[in-house]
């Protein structure tokens, strides 16, 4: 399962996106400015718009989903309960996925931010597409609610996940780090290689690197592990 | 001076509070009240009961520079240069002098080059930056922010700090998911279920929260 992108270019308001690289199986994280296309490049991945020139070509994928960045956008329906239905799933078992429970006849748009994110992120991952597309899925969330969609996300044990996200505090474990700048995707390569080159990195990581410590993940934790061992 | 008495709204129970700091981050988690919070100190909702005084006076007779949790739905305008023209048209100032104080405050967030782009054409982070250079374009005395940073990457981000910093306002009530951010701050509220927890300098309120994934990033790490 991957998908090959291969010398892609398309031009999108001020924004001209370019780029090349194999999205292969794991968690990856694709960071980036503001304004840098990291949405837009995801809107690519998912073909609800196509490049203009070179080409994206997916091999072995049967299912692909795109969370955007804003939950309410994914909303439907009238119910909690009949959005989850219109995903496919069983709104029983999902609402408890969610901590959604006792919410099924609520309107979705009472829910929080935060529970609208996490009820969209639960649909999203129990759908378990072979491609899954994280639009920024840790803004506007609280740190515990960060850290339990981390859990969610390092959950999915099969396919491609890639999130797009300027997250600088609480993160998953990845497998790669690409870099969105100005519209051009570069790929820093698999984790933990890859950390030191991440211009992007939230500043605990920043710091461990500067005292030479070597993180194996991109997590707090991770950070703080590698300092420990340089410190004894 | 921030002062509020007998506060109670919707979630929001807050007996006594007297804040003179300049620079109040406002944290806690989701649902604990702190959108409530800034909007009632806004002057957007009327409190059920109590009163809030800024500077010593009710919200409405304070000039307030605003930029809500949601940019996509507060915008009004469809080009961005009409919007963050939009608070000194509304107050009635001149043909220049309203020019001259969108350019500058397009200039303070660094959008000046976004001045004639339609607002629809803008990414997430980007209608957030507009929104508060619109906040900032009528020198506001109170700026109040909810959450405007969760959309923006690191250096927007400091970038919106540093606008926020030099601003001319008296206060600047922060509402943020960065600890990292609250930790610069001159004075901290943590809320949960609607009351203020803790208060104080970010070290007094911070040391509160060490066993908590609240605790910010870099004083986990460095300390």
């Amino acid at each position: 399962m991957r998908v090959d992108i291969e010398d892609i270019t398309l031009s999108r308001g001020r924004i001209t996106l370019r780029g090349s690289g194999t999205f292969g199986e794991g968690i990856h994280l694709v960071s980036g400015p503001v304004g840098s296309g990291k949405s837009t490049f995801g809107l690519l991945l998912a073909e609800i718009i196509h490049p203009t020139g070179g080409s994206v070509q997916r091999h072995g994928i049967s299912s692909t989903l795109l969370m955007l960045q804003f939950p309410e956008y994914h909303i439907t329906c009238p119910t909690i309960a009949e959005e989850v239905i219109s995903w496919g799933l069983d709104p029983d078992d999902l609402l408890v996925e969610a901590d959604l429970a006792g919410r099924a006849d609520d309107d979705p748009f009472h829910l929080s931010r935060g529970e609208l994110k996490r009820l969209i992120l639960a649909c999203t991952v129990a759908r378990n597409p072979d491609l899954l597309m994280l639009d920024e899925p840790f803004s506007s969330l609280d740190c515990a609610a960060k850290q339990r969609a981390c859990r969610v996300i390092e959950g999915r044990r099969e396919g491609i996940t890639i999130i797009f996200s300027h997250e600088r505090a609480i993160l998953p474990q990845v497998d790669a780090i690409w870099e969105m700048e100005g519209g051009t995707l570069k790929a820093l390569g698999s984790v933990p290689r890859a950390i030191p080159r991440w211009r992007h990195a939230p500043p605990y990581l920043t710091y461990a690197l500067e005292l030479g410590a070597r993180p194996e993940n991109i997590r707090l934790q991770d950070a703080r592990e590698a300092v420990c061992r340089i410190r004894g | 001076m921030i002062r509020i008495a007998n506060l109670r709204h919707r979630v929001i129970d807050v007996p006594d509070l007297a804040v003179d700091a300049r620079h109040i981050a406002v944290i806690g988690p989701n649902g604990s009240g702190k959108t409530t919070l800034l909007s009632i100190c806004s002057g957007i909702e009327e409190p059920r009961r109590g009163t809030v005084r800024l500077l010593g006076r009710p919200p409405s007779a304070v000039r307030i520079g605003w930029v809500g949790e949601f940019p996509d739905r507060t915008l009004l305008f469809s080009r961005v240069y009409d919007e963050i023209a939009s608070p000194p048209r509304f107050r009635h100032r001149s043909c220049p002098e309203t020019d001259e104080k969108v350019r500058a405050a397009a200039e303070v967030v660094g959008i000046s080059h976004l001045l004639e782009a339609k607002v629809s054409a803008l990414s997430g982070g980007e209608k957030a930056l507009a929104a508060l250079a619109a906040a900032g374009a009528d020198d506001p005395e109170v700026l109040i922010l909810d959450e405007a940073d969760s959309h923006l990457d690191a250096r927007t981000a400091a970038r919106v700090q540093r606008a926020v910093q030099e601003s001319a306002a008296t206060h600047v009530l922060w509402c943020t998911q960065s600890m990292d951010l609250a930790a610069s701050a001159d004075y901290v509220l943590f809320m949960a279920g609607g009351m203020i927890r803790h208060h104080g300098t970010p070290e007094e309120v911070f040391s509160r929260l060490e066993d908590t994934c609240f605790y910010p990033t870099m004083w986990r790490i460095c300390r």
